[in-house]
């Protein structure tokens, strides 16, 4: 076995040294090819890591990247002087007014990641316009952006309650709501062609608007979003317009799952929020 | 010792794979010098390179969909740092506004104008020029993916639908003349004061071939018909402006040569593309109808009797009088008193052997009767009524000054083209015959009383 026990050691050590030597003469990485200067900065772009970037670890994306639009719809990036404006109502009447009565780290821990503004309307076939869209609890997309008045407050209105609601969607995207409560409230409104309906009729049913008789995830944040972006006044106006008891009953068991929802999973009093948001909102549109 | 040849084999089995491991004979052979990133990384450079290389930027005749819209003509400047200065033709503000732009990998490297500029208005979902594109806009992509260079140009092709799009030098002076793409358009869109009927005159050296000519400046797309019958080939053309004329889209291929860019002649308001060996295409226009018909006849002599009525409430302000006629009979009612206005224009053929025009008016002024001879140019299939005499219900008068210039029209010596039309006017079931002149821009429409 002598023979055979050096063979092995011969073996060994051969195999080990080839190991060892035998690549050398590949090609080692050198520095890459990816292209990694950072593009230049505009003061647009310095605007938004200052004011997003930095505090909230939100990206606002305006520049146009296909990837993060549906292609199938004509849609075009804003005009660079909307940008800004946009983004200053979104930080005034939502990041702040969150961050005021939820705690300063609210929306850093539960907020979408990125911002996509699109400057153009997103229509649909049945001649609807979808204002924004809340996808994954991680990207809101606004539209029409490029429409936006300060001095408007129909169009600063509608605005805000695009991004009050999506951002609606993004919260039940991180915490559910009670859906099987909701769903036994005005269970046979719903439908699929809610587009048609006119919105009194629709508050006869026990909803809030129109919109919130497509589903109930839609009705929940469609409640929600009203009562924030509406006074106290302004709700109870909604309320008292109701002619049917059941109806405006069925819209108080919701605002109770809402009021309920934030406190549970969020700890967050409602009608403080919306108080704030009122404020913020009335200073976005007096332009202070 | 059986183990130790076993021994032995594996030994020299495993010196050998070493011995043979790290062969250079690899098997797949390397077909290009780079690999895959530093050829896009060199691609998007090459890209961005040429789009900064010319001084005064490059232009871009956008046909979005050739099959149902015309071109839209771009300008772009690329700076350095992303900018882009940009004009177009797509309404009269032929300004400059700058946005960003940048080279993105998507499908291949591609240049995005990524805020907005005058080419997204192509791309507005909320504005389209017909209800077949709603939501759509005008079909128009702003992200174009680079496909090379073919003579100075830059070729693209659209993100969306893969068509091909040239970006070509531009000049100081493609700059400076896009605002009269706009004047042009007037010029496509034809002015009141050319004659009534336009047509694209095809020629292949020997053979003239004739297509009634219809342009929607909506969609700035173009059809144009055969006249003659046998011969069923049409032309539906997108078209686009320049200073000079317009750009088509598809090319008109005629003895295989492709005409697209045609010359305006302010002169005569026609549009030429001039191919070699006598190869043409023209848009122009006549007093001529194109199509020539026997709907005349029934008003010759002899025929049963017959009345055609202008009633000013259901036609005055229709499609079927031409811009000289509506004017005539505007000057007519402004030298009226107040109350007063043309009310009718009625034809009588064969009353008894008599034809007659009679002008009637509203507020109680007395009908005028034209008197007439019906004459037939059979070479021309035109009618001609020759003067008689005037008259009103009870006695003869001298020549109306008020009518003079309408009537002349309808009497003038070259006759009248008559023809019984397919479309219904003013919300009456009648069938409307329209008198045109054939020697003037003059057309009135008329029912047909019987």
């Amino acid at each position: 076995m002598k023979i055979v026990n050096q063979y092995k050691k011969i073996a060994l050590i051969a195999g080990v040294v080839m190991i060892f030597s035998s690549c050398a003469h590949e090609d080692q990485p050198k520095e890459s090819q990816l292209d990694f200067n950072q593009p230049v900065q505009t003061d647009l772009d310095k605007w938004i890591t200052t004011n997003y970037l930095d505090p909230y670890n939100i990206n606002a994306r305006y520049k146009w990247n296909q990837n993060t639009v549906d292609n199938s719809r004509f849609l075009f990036p804003p005009t660079i002087d909307k940008v800004q404006p946009a983004l200053e109502i979104v930080k005034q009447i939502w990041l702040a007014s969150y961050a005021t009565i939820g705690g300063a780290d609210f929306v850093k821990k539960i907020a979408p990641r990125e911002i996509v503004l699109v400057g153009g309307v997103n229509s649909n076939d049945n001649g609807t316009r979808t204002l924004g869209i809340a996808e994954g609890g991680q990207r809101i997309t606004l539209f029409e952006v490029d429409y936006i008045n300060r001095q408007n407050r129909a169009i600063v209105s509608e605005f805000i309650h695009t991004i009050q609601h999506e951002y609606i969607h993004i919260l039940n995207q991180n915490k559910l709501f009670d859906e099987q409560a909701w769903g036994k409230l005005t269970p046979s409104g719903y439908t699929a062609t809610w587009h048609l309906e006119k919105e009194p009729a629709s508050r006869e049913l026990g909803f809030i608007t129109s919109y919130a008789r497509s589903n109930i995830v839609e009705d929940f944040a469609e409640t929600a979003s009203i009562i924030l972006i509406s006074t106290k006044a302004e709700y109870a106006a909604i309320l008292a317009a109701i002619k049917s008891t059941k109806a405006r009953e069925d819209i108080k068991k919701k605002e109770a799952i809402v009021v309920k929802y934030f406190k549970d999973a969020f700890d967050m009093d409602f009608y403080a929020l919306r108080d704030e948001a009122e404020k913020n909102t009335t200073i976005v549109i007096n332009g202070n | 010792m059986k183990i130790k040849y076993l021994y032995k084999l594996l030994i020299v089995a495993f010196v050998a794979i070493q011995l043979v491991a790290c062969s250079n004979n690899s098997d797949t052979e390397e077909k290009f010098e780079e690999g895959p990133t530093a050829r896009t990384n060199a691609q998007s450079k090459k890209l961005d390179d040429l789009l900064l290389s010319s001084e005064y930027g490059w232009k871009a005749v956008y046909f979005t969909d050739n099959t149902q819209l015309g071109g839209y003509t771009h300008l772009f400047k690329f700076s350095p740092g992303g900018k882009v200065t940009m004009a177009s033709d797509f309404d009269s503000d032929a300004k400059k506004y700058d946005s960003q732009y940048e080279i993105q990998l998507g499908s291949t490297v591609s240049v995005v104008f990524t805020t907005a500029n005058r080419i997204h208005l192509l791309s507005d979902s909320d504005s389209y020029p017909i209800d077949d594109l709603k939501g759509q806009g005008y079909l128009g992509d702003f992200q174009f993916l680079f496909y090379g260079e073919d003579k100075g140009d830059i070729v693209f092709r659209t993100n969306r639908k893969f068509q091909e799009l040239r970006f070509v030098k531009a000049t100081a002076a493609d700059w400076t003349n896009l605002p009269q793409n706009t004047i042009m358009e007037q010029n496509v869109i034809g002015a009141n004061t050319r004659p009534l009927f336009r047509f694209l005159e095809t020629s292949d050296g020997t053979t003239v071939r004739q297509f009634d000519f219809n342009f929607d400046v909506i969609t700035r797309f173009a059809t144009a018909d055969p006249i003659a019958t046998g011969f069923s080939e049409s032309y539906n053309i997108g078209i686009g402006y320049s200073p000079t004329g317009i750009v088509v889209s598809p090319a008109i291929v005629i003895k295989e040569q492709a005409l697209s860019e045609f010359v305006y002649n302010d002169a005569d308001g026609s549009f030429t593309a001039t191919g070699t060996n006598g190869v043409s295409a023209t848009i122009k226009y006549s007093n001529k109808p194109l199509v020539l018909t026997d709907d005349y006849k029934i008003l010759l002599k002899g025929q049963p009797i017959t009345g055609f009525g202008y009633i000013a409430s259901n036609l005055g302000n229709t499609s079927g009088n031409s811009l000289l006629c509506k004017t005539l009979l505007n000057e007519i009612n402004a030298s009226l008193p107040a109350a007063q206005k043309v009310n009718r224009i009625e034809f009588t053929f064969n009353d008894g052997g008599d034809s007659y025009i009679a002008y009637s008016f509203t507020g109680g002024k007395a009908t005028l009767y034209h008197n007439v001879d019906v004459i037939e140019d059979a070479a021309n299939k035109t009618l001609i009524l020759k003067h008689i005499s005037w008259q009103t219900a009870t006695a003869l008068v001298a020549e109306p000054v008020l009518l003079k210039k309408i009537d002349q029209e309808l009497t003038n010596p070259k006759g009248l083209y008559i023809k019984r039309e397919s479309f219904k006017l003013g919300g009456a079931p009648n069938a409307i015959y329209t008198f045109t002149s054939s020697s003037s821009s003059f057309r009135l429409a008329t029912y047909a009383f019987q």
